[in-house]
């Protein structure tokens, strides 16, 4: 009884948003950033380079301000939802923050917002960035090649915890974040609820790193036995595509090894990342029915198929290419828009019409939820195209009560709102961004497809920031709000959005 | 024999009256003293009033002294524990009426032996069974399988034009020498006729046929009746009853266009969610309007099973009235019965009857294997085994001196045959008899 009072009363006495467990929560995320920038350093010292300090400092910041948080505000009581949208959303941007220490003690960026934009592109594995790209514009410190590999590393490293997910990650190797750590799990990771492969968060988030780690590795091998791949790039390589990122170590993206192998390993890796890690956690553990039996994996392979037979179609019929190019760069381009990656082994700008709007419809889908793809992903589209069938057979039998089937599952009513207005709101972004962008003086085909490009985290976009060119010529301000669109997409729209909402402050 | 009955709602009430009638010791419990007493006021019975998961209340109900216990609450879960208990007391036979076939069901995990339940009642599944036999012989008005599904009783109305209008049963008989088959039974205006070879047949009677499920077909077709081939089923209500026949429609694998009907939003939303394939309409199948919009024309067969027997009828006539072929309704209240008929609907099916024949099977002796009503007439089916020493045993059927009932058909080491006027009875032999409800008594005391 006593405890029950005293539960009731601290309980009553939390404020709606309690900042000390916020700030708290910070702190071990913080601490456990530091963990991920010691990485770079060994890399550093591998290769002999001379600015593993600068990494050495970076871990040590983010070490004593992580634990220095957690001492002062203590954090033991429950995450609620409100506040696990707020913590997720906030440690995004910090760790960003955190992230971006190396480029600018190095040097090797020099504005705040060219390093914070690199840093987040990475985090949130779009990939766009403000190096490489073959047809310079005019920028001095534009080449891949010249960078130290630390720091080639860094960005690699990002992609990969960005991609499963700093927060799922930590759930599964911290011994205990506090209670209502699966509330924050639902708002960073696209897993859905049926998904949850057991009834503790912990345990899922330690099953789908396993998986994610198993894949990268195996992923690494089979670039690695490629003699134009040394270890290095293989490693930066598997990284980048199983997190669906897109940033390489060369200036021309995957088409710098100029081999079919790698590019139809790479494809096949980025299929593979594009579906849920849950699922293959099930085919894993012999659930293979499942697995085949997965609607949104189903459409997803039919989507990929759709979309590598009449890119490379087109390729074949309009760009005087032979049919193995054709299938090859085909291929990769469609499933490196399609599952948000963003690599890039030919300039699909320069592409027939035909196959170029086929790519660009690409840049509004997304894989699976649960994989580590953004964008507005397979189930909406697969929930969007049943509503519009229903919507159809509705208007013949206006009495009809129709449920709405995916496979043997009914999908609930509020599921179909939420979906539809996610889309609303996804194109409303969209187009607002590429206004913003407009007004800061960038070319309309640049504008649209930036913001695009970042709110669906694929990176490369059309025009000025195409496939051949980089993010470097924007301006600070635009570099920002790509930054906030990127973090946004990442989150699925509403875990941000819902921060700046007035009834979320409303007591 | 002593019976105790749990539950005093509308399947316990029709049981205790229908056992009460064929003097047995009834005893009901129930938990409400309104039901329990509308249960006792016309019916020669005892009641308890208690609630029949606690032991006292049974014990009270001196279930352990009793043959039988029939557990016919609405709770499935009510019903399986009350069970149980009365076994564990020292009760006869135990029935349990189960609505949820995932409970104690094929591939259920618990089996009824588990739990000491010797047999499992779920008169929705047997009504559902009987309407999609209904809609599979679209001419019939009665379907009733008998001998494991190997014979069939068909019920049939002469239309005006009929050919077999004015011919007598052998007559009808010589006509169709190349079919073994027996006219069992003529339901005319009000009254039961237990026919003999030279009773006429006469124009809107309605005459029961037993023969071999394969000569159904025939039978139908010598009456003038056309096979009606159904496309498109209307279901009215998405009850217990109309949710069964819709599966069960929809697994027969046809291809028949079903649809259903069903005044509650969130009903019709649960029937939608559950059922693949069938159109859920959300509307009152009252409407004429509704009806129309979604081709009550087209319809070849219409089924009115909501709980509310007035809808169904009038229901049943706004869809006869629009031509649709067949119409099916669920009328439970007996008094309704005999309306139905008269007032055109082709086929009515009742709870009560389903009920009453499923106990019947279960409770009578081993001789007397099964029985079966037909439906709103007063005739039954009987399943006798003859006795080893039967004095009847060696007599061809037409030397038997039979006038209270017919013999239809004999079962002969799981072989059926139709009786005709010169088959020969054999010891062992399991007859099948037809005969009225008044001389039950006395044809049983006859054969044996």
């Amino acid at each position: 009884m006593i405890n029950r009072f005293q539960f009731e009363r601290t309980e009553s006495s939390r404020p709606k948003i309690d900042f000390k467990l916020i700030a708290g929560v910070l702190g071990v995320f913080t601490f456990f950033m530091g963990f991920a920038l010691i990485t770079p350093a060994l890399i550093s010292l591998i290769f002999g380079e001379t600015i593993w300090w600068v990494y050495a400092v970076a871990a040590l910041t983010a070490f004593t301000i992580g634990a220095l948080a957690y001492y002062i505000f203590k954090p033991n009581s429950d995450i609620r939802a409100r506040e696990a949208f707020f913590i997720v959303a906030v440690t995004w941007a910090v760790l960003s923050v955190f992230g971006a220490i190396p480029f600018l003690l190095t040097g090797v960026l020099t504005s705040p917002a060219d390093a914070f934009f690199e840093t987040i592109s990475g985090l949130t594995t779009t990939g766009a960035t403000i190096f490489g790209g073959i047809s310079h514009n005019g920028h001095e410190n534009s080449d891949l090649e010249s960078l130290p590999n630390s720091i080639l590393f860094w960005r690699s490293m990002l992609h990969w915890i960005g991609g499963m997910g700093f927060i799922v990650l930590s759930i599964a190797i911290l011994p205990y974040v506090g209670l209502g750590t699966s509330n924050l799990f639902q708002a960073e990771s696209s897993v859905l609820e049926s998904d949850k492969l057991t009834p503790r968060v912990q345990q899922t988030a330690k099953y789908l790193w396993g998986v994610y780690f198993l894949f990268t590795f195996l992923h690494f091998l089979l670039l690695w036995i490629h003699p134009k791949m040394d270890w290095f790039d293989a490693i930066n390589h598997a990284m980048s595509t199983l997190a669906t990122g897109g940033f390489s170590t060369k200036d021309s993206s995957v088409g710098y090894f100029n081999s079919a192998y790698i590019d139809y390993v790479i494809v096949l890796f980025m299929y593979l990342a594009g579906i849920s890690f849950a699922m293959h956690f099930r085919l894993m553990r012999g659930e293979v029915q499942n697995f085949l039996n997965n609607r949104e994996t189903r459409f997803f392979s039919l989507v990929s198929l759709l979309a590598i037979g009449l890119i490379s179609l087109g390729l074949w019929l309009q760009n005087d290419y032979s049919i193995s190019d054709s299938l090859r760069y085909g291929s990769f381009q469609a499933m490196s828009i399609l599952t948000t990656t963003g690599y890039g082994t030919d300039d699909y700008e320069s592409w027939p019409a035909f196959s170029l709007i086929l790519l660009i419809a690409l840049y509004f889908t997304g894989a699976c939820a649960g994989s580590t793809s953004g964008g507005i992903k397979m189930f909406r589209h697969l929930i969007m195209s049943k509503a519009i069938l229903r919507e159809i057979r509705q208007t013949v039998h206006p009495r009809a009560v129709i449920p709405l089937r995916v496979g043997n599952k009914i999908i609930d009513p509020s599921v179909v709102r939420k979906v539809l207005s996610f889309f609303m709101l996804y194109l409303i972004l969209f187009v607002a961004g590429g206004v913003i962008l407009a007004l800061m003086g960038v070319d309309y085909v640049s504008a649209l497809s930036a913001s695009i490009a970042s709110l669906g985290s694929i990176g490369p976009a059309l025009g000025e920031f195409g496939p051949t060119d980089n993010y470097a010529s924007l301006p600070g301000l635009g570099k920002w709000l790509l930054s906030a669109f990127m973090l946004i997409g990442r989150l699925e729209l509403f875990t941000v959005l819902v921060i700046f909402s007035v009834p979320f402050w409303r007591e | 024999m002593k019976i105790v009955i749990i539950g005093s709602g509308d399947v316990g009430s029709e049981l205790s009256l229908m056992l009460a009638r064929e003097k047995q010791d009834v005893t009901v419990i129930d938990e409400n003293q309104t039901a329990l007493q509308n249960c006792a006021e016309s019916n020669d019975i005892l009641t308890i009033l208690g609630n029949a998961t606690s032991p006292s209340t049974l014990v009270k109900a001196n279930v352990q002294q009793a043959d039988l216990v029939i557990a016919a609450t609405n709770s499935d879960e009510v019903n399986i524990v009350a069970s149980m208990m009365c076994k564990r007391l020292g009760a006869g036979k135990v029935i349990a009426r189960v609505r949820n076939d995932e409970l104690l069901g094929k591939d259920a995990p618990i089996k009824p032996e588990d739990l000491g339940i010797d047999f499992i009642i779920n008169p929705e599944l047997s009504l559902a069974e009987e309407i999609v036999l209904l809609v599979k012989r679209a001419a019939a008005t009665d379907l009733i399988e008998l001998a494991e599904g190997k014979m069939q009783v068909i019920g049939i109305r002469l239309p005006k034009d009929s050919p077999v209008i004015n011919l007598s049963l052998s007559e009808y008989a010589q006509h169709n020498k190349n079919i073994d088959f027996r006219v069992v039974a003529i339901h005319r205006g009000a009254i039961t006729i237990i026919p003999s070879g030279k009773e006429k047949l006469r124009a809107n009677d309605q005459i029961f046929v037993i023969a071999l499920s394969h000569d159904i077909k025939q039978i139908i077709r010598s009456t003038g009746i056309g096979e009606r081939s159904v496309q498109e089923i209307m279901i009215a209500g998405g009850s217990q009853v109309g949710r069964r026949v819709a599966q069960m429609l929809q697994a027969a694998g046809k291809g028949w266009h079903i649809k259903l009907l069903e005044p509650d939003y969130d009903t019709s939303y649960q029937v939608a969610c559950e059922q693949r394939g069938i159109l859920v309409l959300h509307g009152d199948p009252t409407d004429p309007r509704l009806l129309a919009s979604e081709g009550i024309t087209d319809t070849d067969v219409f089924i009115a099973v909501t709980n509310d027997e007035e809808s169904n009828i009038i229901s049943c006539l706004m869809a006869k009235h629009l031509q649709v072929a067949k119409v099916i309704a669920m009328v439970s209240k007996p008094d309704y019965i005999p309306l139905s008929q008269t007032i055109g609907l082709d086929a009515s099916v009742n709870k009560k009857t389903s009920i009453s024949n499923q106990i019947h099977q279960i409770i009578l002796g081993e001789n007397l294997l099964k029985v079966a009503a037909l439906n709103g007439i007063d005739a039954e089916i009987l399943q006798i085994k003859l006795p080893a020493t039967s004095k009847l045993a060696g007599k061809a059927v037409n030397k038997l001196n039979l006038d209270l009932c017919m013999i239809g058909g004999i079962i002969r080491n799981g072989e059926v045959y139709i009786a005709t006027g010169d088959s020969v009875m054999m010891p062992e032999d399991n007859i099948l008899v037809f005969c009225k409800h008044s001389a039950i008594n006395q044809v049983v005391a006859y054969l044996q």
